[in-house]
């Protein structure tokens, strides 16, 4: 058994409660904010000695000097002369703890007097109550780091059932840019929730967004850790490896001939996939890129006409100068196009019910979403999509949509969650369990400003969410400025160092003045957690995640720049093929419009065909080579015929 | 030596309680603080001292007094008492003393107590036996007598002619009180041997040293007198003691009070008088009797200089106590 480190005392002016209590330690204690301590009461209750396990969450210092100016006197005002007083002052290290747990938990009492002890391992796993969670036969504890103090190193679990759900779900971090916290912990949690989330509980899989930087885009390759954090994966049973499936989507840039993502780079294409809608595709989340002027129950009603009666079918109606087959944004014009000209012809003010003002306002929105949203939505109506149904256990899937603009960021979000939690309610996705992680929640789910059609989303994932498997995992600088009730349906909540202007807002309140100072100087790798099991916020040390990091990616792997559409389409058919060289481009492309080639690539990419040359070369329309003109010579008139009336 | 002044505790209560269980007719006191002497036996006086350095007392400046001097003490020595009137038989006084005594050794310059000694801390009842009901049975016999959890002192003891005191209960509570003096001081000289057999280092003692012989005849025990009830000097010497400046001291003299032991000693100014009352900062020093005087006592008394910092307050006595005695008495106010 340890030494006791500390006595509890309390005054009638510091009692202590049910919930708090102080003790005193030596000076050289190992004692500090956030350090977990155990106190053994000294009178049995019940045949039983009360046990209190607390969190250091406030600490006083003082001497016996009545006055300041005691000091100033007792050293002739001079500071440097305090140095060489023979003693110095009694001085005391006065802590206020917060009851993390008392055991037996019945009656509930105030902390008694006893000696204070620093928590152990086993302590630690008591007083968060994660016992219930790691006994054998729940095992759903998820490694979320270590905590440390004096000589105790104690690994802090997550319940997977309040993380992941079904108990509680959804987590959120906070923390200021910039110092590889955000990122980092939900890159480290992830590999520790795909090593640890029990078997028995099903698939899971992990849907990133990469909304700014590249910090996402080389997770499937090996990042540099020190000794120290070798150490803490040992520690926390995860092998430091990067991920071992990771796929990457991303839409074109708007000239359609390369991939609009940090990971551009021909080395790492291997597993990047474009992502392209077509009409239909876009038309369906329409609202997500119309403005709430634009969208009334008019315009909504001849979206639905559109969607239900004329793409993807062929539409006739006396009106019109012909059929429709609309495919693409090109058709839908053209087709808009013709019921404004019928209607002018026709003198009419509706068609179908339709005014001809909400038509043409219709059509003008509609038309300017593939220019918004060039590079996402092809004018073929080809579809390049996540693998929805087929999502495969302990994947990462991310999404870059770092370098779109902010309309089809939208776009993408609201479609990919809609149709992961249409395929989650339909247990079709192909795992369990998804987690969506969404960067920079402040812009995506305000607390105050429009209600978007994302921030319904996401504030949907968070009431509803967990009863699907679809989880929440979202990070922001300013969590006072996210959606109460995004962040309010977080079961667990991580810290960073945070912003002392953020700490100083009335959420923070609830915190000591210490464990908010702590918060704003928390060290690289340091989290504070909160989570349903722990009464108190916990700080842990999590190891740094073992991918590339952004910056030593972009700089390893540079970003492709602008090249030819021959460059381009050997950088994205390459790899599927090796062999593809560029002078073979060349000559299969020469003669064709660089829409089609494009088309050409994107219908390759696709399919993934096992020859690829032939694939790739099937997708042009034929054209007979120009040969010279072969008419037959007539044969010379050697003489005049006989009885020809006009023969000379 | 501490005098305090605080509310009944949880001890009066007790002994009043047991009191009250053999004396039926005892009745407690509430909101008796603690008591000191009204009057002293002895009247303020000055007395002439053999002057051992010098043909006459004269001031001497402290050599190399710096900012940055060392002090040789290893540990502080002082004793507390309090002494409470907690009940009354028709009159007859009923004390409760606690002396407690304790040394604090400084380690890397904070100070923590001794380990070799415990504190001492005691908690006896002052009773005029003769003037109280017979007690024999509940006391036992022997010098050890015991009331319950209570040692009792027998304060109605006759003098050395035999004669007993007087039943006036200001005389029987003067009596309880000099007799819980005697026992403080007990207290501290049993220390301050314990420390000198061990021969480690200098012990600043608060307070005399003459009342232990082997006390007064250790070199590492200093005696620190903070009160000057009898100044050891007279008519010219007493001028210029009173006219010593921040950081001299007296020529060195003898000190041999009646039935205790002979010790030098000397005055030193601890503070700059200007401004304050001539005692102000003043200090009596005494240490065993040595061949060199005049370098011990410069070395003494750089170390008693070196130990003005920091400053005592907020004890009022911070002129002239050191903060390692404050220390001892802010030790032993907590654990009494």
């Amino acid at each position: 058994m340890t030494e006791a480190l500390g006595r509890i005392v309390a005054t009638e002016r510091k009692p202590n409660t049910p919930h708090e209590f102080h003790f005193w330690t030596a000076i050289d204690s190992p004692v500090g904010i956030g350090t977990i301590v155990r106190v053994d009461g000294a009178n049995p209750m019940d045949g039983q000695i009360p046990h209190i396990y607390g969190i250091v969450v406030e600490g006083f210092s003082y001497t016996d000097l009545q006055s300041p100016m005691h000091d100033v006197l007792g050293h002739d005002g001079l500071p440097t002369m305090a140095s060489y007083s023979v003693t110095e002052r009694a001085e005391i290290r006065l802590y206020t703890a917060a009851v993390l747990r008392q055991i037996p938990e019945e009656p509930l009492q105030p902390v008694p007097m006893g000696q204070v002890f620093l928590a152990e391992e086993a302590d630690v796993q008591v007083a968060l109550r994660m016992d219930s969670y790691l006994r054998e036969g729940a095992n759903t504890g998820i490694p979320i780091g270590v905590y440390r103090a004096g000589g105790t190193e104690a690994v802090i679990y997550l319940d997977a059932d309040f993380l992941l759900g079904p108990e509680a779900a959804h987590l959120n971090i906070t923390g200021v840019s910039g110092l590889a916290t955000k990122t980092s912990a939900v890159e480290w949690l992830l590999a520790s929730m795909f090593r640890h989330f029990p078997e028995d509980k099903g698939s899971i899989a992990a849907v990133c967004f990469n909304v700014k930087g590249p910090d996402l885009c080389y997770l499937d390759q090996p990042g540099k850790l020190e000794k120290s954090d070798e150490a803490l994966y040992e520690k926390l049973d995860v092998e430091p490896k990067p991920f071992q499936k990771v796929e990457y989507f991303a839409p074109y840039n708007a000239k359609g001939l390369a991939l609009n993502t940090f990971r551009n780079n021909e080395a790492l294409l291997d597993n990047v996939t474009p992502l392209t809608w077509g009409l239909r595709e876009v038309l369906q989340f329409a609202e997500v890129l119309l403005n709430r002027d634009d969208i009334d129950a008019k315009a909504d009603a001849l979206i639905d006409f559109i969607v239900q009666n004329v793409v993807d079918k062929e539409f006739s109606d006396p009106l019109l100068s012909k059929k429709h087959t609309v495919q693409s944004f090109a058709d839908l014009d053209a087709w808009f196009r013709d019921v404004l000209r019928g209607m002018e012809q026709k003198d009419g003010e509706s068609w179908r019910t339709h005014h001809v003002a909400t038509i043409r306002k219709m059509r003008n929105r509609l038309s300017n979403i593939s220019t918004r949203c060039a590079g996402l939505v092809t004018d073929s109506g080809a579809v390049s999509d996540l693998p929805f149904g087929s999502f495969e256990d302990r994947t990462v899937y991310v999404v870059d949509v770092a370098n779109l603009e902010e309309d089809a960021q939208d776009l993408i979000f609201a479609r990919i969650v809609s149709k992961l939690r249409e395929h989650l309610e339909r247990r079709d996705l192909g795992v369990k369990h998804l987690v969506v992680f969404v960067d920079e929640l402040n812009k995506y789910a305000p607390g105050d400003g429009p209600d978007t059609y994302v921030r319904k989303m996401l504030l949907d994932i968070a009431e509803r969410g967990r009863y699907l498997g679809l989880v929440l995992f979202s990070a922001q600088q300013f969590r006072s400025q996210v959606h109460r009730r995004v962040v309010g349906n977080s079961g667990t909540s991580l810290f960073g160092r945070m912003d002392p202007d953020e700490l100083s807002t009335p959420g923070y309140a609830v915190l000591s003045p210490a464990t908010r100072t702590k918060l704003a100087t928390l060290e690289k790798g340091q989290l504070m957690i909160r989570h349903p099991h722990f009464t108190q916020p916990i700080f842990v040390r999590f190891p740094r995640p073992a991918v590339m990091q952004g910056r030593e990616g972009s700089e390893r792997y540079p970003q492709a720049g602008d090249v030819s559409l021959d460059a381009a389409i050997l950088r994205a058919l390459r790899p599927l093929d090796p062999a593809i060289t560029l002078p073979w481009v060349q000559e299969i492309t020469a003669l064709f419009t660089q829409e089609e080639v494009i088309r050409a690539r994107n219908a390759t990419l696709l399919a993934r065909p096992e020859n690829v040359k032939a694939y790739f070369s099937a997708q042009f329309r034929k054209i007979i080579p120009a040969q010279p003109a072969t008419r037959p010579m007539a044969a010379s008139i050697k003489s005049a015929p006989e009885n020809d009336p006009y023969g000379f | 030596m501490l005098v305090s002044s605080s509310s009944p505790d949880s001890a009066s209560r007790a002994a009043i309680r047991l009191l009250k269980e053999w004396l039926p007719g005892a009745s407690a006191v509430e909101g008796s603080g603690d008591l000191e002497l009204s009057s002293r036996a002895d009247q303020p006086q000055l007395i002439s001292a053999e002057i051992v350095e010098g043909k006459t007392l004269r001031a001497v400046r402290v050599p190399d007094v710096t900012r940055t001097m060392i002090s040789g003490f290893g540990a502080f020595l002082d004793g507390t008492q309090k002494v409470r009137l907690i009940g009354r038989h028709f009159g007859v006084p009923i004390v409760l003393g606690t002396t407690s005594a304790a040394v604090r050794v400084r380690v890397n310059r904070r100070l923590v107590t001794w380990g070799h000694q415990p504190p001492r801390l005691e908690q006896k009842l002052y009773l005029p036996l003769k003037y109280l009901p017979p007690l024999t049975e509940a006391l036992g016999a022997g010098s050890q007598r015991k009331y319950g959890q209570f040692q009792v002192v027998d304060t109605s003891i006759p003098d050395a002619s035999g004669a007993y005191p007087s039943e006036h209960p200001t005389v029987l509570l003067e009596r309880a009180i000099r007799a819980v003096d005697r026992q403080r001081d007990a207290l501290e000289d049993e220390l301050a041997e314990a420390w000198c057999a061990r021969g480690e280092a200098p012990l600043f003692i608060d307070g005399s040293i003459t009342r232990s012989p082997h006390a007064a005849a250790s070199a590492n025990a200093i005696g620190v007198i903070k009160s000057h009830f009898t100044l050891y000097v007279e008519g010219e010497a007493l001028r210029t003691v009173v006219g010593l400046a921040k950081g001299e001291r007296s020529s060195v003299f003898q000190v041999t009070p009646k039935s205790r032991s002979a010790v030098m000693s000397w005055y030193l100014r601890q503070r700059d008088p200007e401004g304050h009352d001539v005692l102000w900062g003043l200090v009596r020093v005494e240490m065993s009797r040595c061949d060199n005087p005049t370098e011990r006592a410069d070395e003494i008394s750089r170390w008693v200089l070196a130990e003005t910092s920091p400053l005592a307050l907020p004890d009022g006595r911070w002129d002239k106590m050191s903060y390692g005695i404050r220390d001892a008495e802010e030790f032993l106010r907590a654990i009494s």
